[in-house]
């Protein structure tokens, strides 16, 4: 496939904190990308980066299919994390001045204009001030301004995280439909929202790429089988599972088939190296010991647990 | 630099100097400046002998200043007063847009950043050149109504030299704009220039000849001189040398603005 984009070793540095310490990653042309990781793991300092608001101290962005001469951010359509207009104007007069600083001509930037805010929802708002807007309208005036040229590349700073569920929603379902005509690179603090509309994930965690890949390949690479038993609330029940944490280790029949146990709350949960034999062992255990429990569920890790490890929460 | 780019901002600014109702007030002020030099000038006698508790029979005797005299006062007002307002209606003319964000949106296209300074300043212009224009129009039509005449010839190149010592200073503003956060410390710094130089211009005349602040002492003498008064020959060293510093500050801005477009 296609790359589009192109970063390496990228660095920033503020003052004497570090706060990208040499990212790298390939945006394919086509492809929904997730900037994933949580809150200051330096994901807006990469999207300015990248947009050129701000200078790298080190590091190398590379757009392909860039003719020479050609501006690169004549490729790029922006969203910000809070974006701000000028709230004299009326959501239409702004994104025709968006178009019209793109190069579109005055009746492209209109006709552009028009069909956009019709997209996003905001055809009856087009012509009330933006100051009167409500947060998820200003998103949304802020998908339709940074697509009014049409770029190969939109680029978005956590799109979704400052909306309330109806907002949300709204804007969710515009970028569902986006990402089936443009390639698209936005950063999130959480993983649903990564899972729910993207092709790849770049999961950084201080300033670091922690994990990349396709999700589903990332999915199926760190998929583990996994016994989730919730117990009675019971004294005697809780004593055994106490005591199974701290057994399965040291026990050499239990260290075959089990690679990790731990208990949250009155829930054991277990990471097995072999499901059939796991099961077998557990519940004839669960038996002899006449453990008291409310639920036994065997199932795979999901990717929320992988993101939790790697972000080390 | 792209002129239907160019357009497009210098549009946006004129509109909102529109709809912040700057493009009405701005000139209101400068008219109202300008309308009152030439007729308190008139009055003053009527207005001393009716405040004043002068003894019964007290003639007063006050020559009417000559006309020349009236507008370079007039352009002394503005320089005061008018000067004060364009500053605080244009300090936060690039701060403003990049605290509040709006910068990130549109620095993000693909605009130079001459061309985004340059709207700036364009606009800026029109409503200065406009604003003293009207002004000193009104102020040149009531000394011609209430005291005399004042040829068009040093009525103009006196409009001319002042609107440069205006243009000077404002494209000071508009530099401290892009440098500094506050709009306040734009508007500060850029009038303490203008006060600066005029002090040290009217301290060492001979010295300082060549200095933008001898622009001001310029346009007095121009439009109270006679006919074959030659501008270029008596102030060309300051009008060059405040010209070429105008085009540095706007190189400045512009350079400002690319070392930081947003707030980090
Ligand atoms: N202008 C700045 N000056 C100093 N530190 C900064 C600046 N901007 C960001 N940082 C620091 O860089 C780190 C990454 O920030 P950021 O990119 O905003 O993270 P994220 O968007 O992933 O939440 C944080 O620790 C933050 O405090
Ligand atoms: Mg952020």
């Amino acid at each position: 496939m296609n790359r589009l984009l192109q970063v390496e070793g990228l660095v920033k540095t503020f003052g004497t904190t570090q706060a990208v310490k040499g990212i790298g990653f390939n945006i394919k042309e086509g492809r929904c990308t997730a900037l994933l990781g949580p809150n200051g793991a330096g994901k807006t300092t990469t999207i300015r980066m990248l947009t050129g608001l701000l200078k790298p101290t080190e590091g190398k962005i590379e757009f392909q299919g860039l003719r020479p001469g050609e501006d690169q951010r004549s490729l790029l359509g922006y969203l910000p994390q809070s974006p701000a207009f000028h709230n004299w104007m009326s959501g239409m007069e702004y994104a025709v001045y968006a178009g019209k600083l793109c190069g579109l001509s005055a009746g492209e930037a209109k006709s552009r204009a028009k069909e956009l805010l019709g997209r996003v929802g905001l055809a009856d708002a087009a012509n009330r001030k933006i100051g009167g807007y409500s947060g998820g309208m200003k998103q949304r005036l802020g998908l339709a301004q940074a697509l009014i040229h049409r770029p190969r590349l939109l680029v978005m700073d956590e799109p979704v995280s400052a909306l309330d569920p109806i907002g949300r929603r709204e804007v969710l379902g515009i970028l569902k439909e986006l990402k089936e005509e443009t390639t698209v690179l936005f950063s999130t603090h959480v993983l649903h929202d990564a899972e729910e509309l993207c092709d790849d994930v770049v999961i950084i965690q201080s300033g670091q790429v922690a994990l990349q890949g396709s999700l589903s390949q990332i999915q199926s690479d760190h998929r583990r089988p996994v016994i989730e038993l919730k117990l009675e609330d019971k004294e005697s029940s809780m004593e055994w599972a106490r005591s199974f944490v701290e057994r399965h280790q040291t026990d050499d029949a239990w260290r075959m088939i089990i690679e990790d146990a731990h208990l949250e709350d009155r829930t054991l949960r277990l990471t097995v190296l072999d499901m059939e034999k796991a099961r077998q062992a557990l519940t004839e255990e669960l038996a002899k010991q006449r453990v008291g429990f409310v639920r036994l569920e065997a199932g795979y890790s999901s990717l929320e647990d992988l993101f939790m490890k790697v972000v080390g929460a | 630099m792209n002129a239907g780019k160019l357009l497009t901002l210098v549009q946006k600014e004129w509109l909102e100097l529109l709809r912040s109702f700057k493009l009405i007030w701005v000139p209101l002020v400068f008219v109202v400046l300008g309308i009152m030099q030439p007729v308190t000038s008139y009055y003053m006698p009527v207005i001393l002998e009716k405040a004043g508790n002068m003894p019964e029979g007290t003639v007063i005797e006050i020559p009417l200043p000559s006309g020349a005299q009236v507008l370079a006062d007039t352009l002394s007002q503005f320089g005061v007063m008018g000067l004060l307002i364009l500053a605080l209606s244009f300090m936060g003319t690039v701060s403003g847009e990049r605290n509040s964000g709006a910068t990130s949106l549109v620095l993000v296209k693909p605009i130079s950043f001459g061309t985004y300074i340059a709207a700036k300043w364009i606009s800026m212009m029109t409503l200065t050149w406009g604003a003293l224009l009207l002004g000193y129009a009104a102020s040149w039509y009531y000394t011609w109504l209430l005291i005399e005449q004042v040829a068009f010839g040093p009525f103009l190149l006196s409009y001319i030299l002042f609107g440069l010592w205006f243009t000077f200073i404002l494209t000071g503003t508009l530099l401290f704009s892009t440098l500094l956060r506050s709009a306040a410390g734009a508007a500060f710094s850029s009038l303490g220039l203008a006060v600066l130089l005029s002090l040290l211009a009217g301290l060492m005349p001979k010295y300082l000849s060549w200095s933008p602040g001898s622009i001001t002492g310029s346009a007095y003498q121009a439009v109270q001189s006679l006919e074959g008064f030659d501008a270029l020959a008596s102030f060309g060293w300051s009008i060059g040398i405040t010209v070429l510093l105008i085009g540095a500050g706007l190189i400045g801005s512009a350079a400002m603005l690319r070392r930081s477009p947003a707030l980090d």
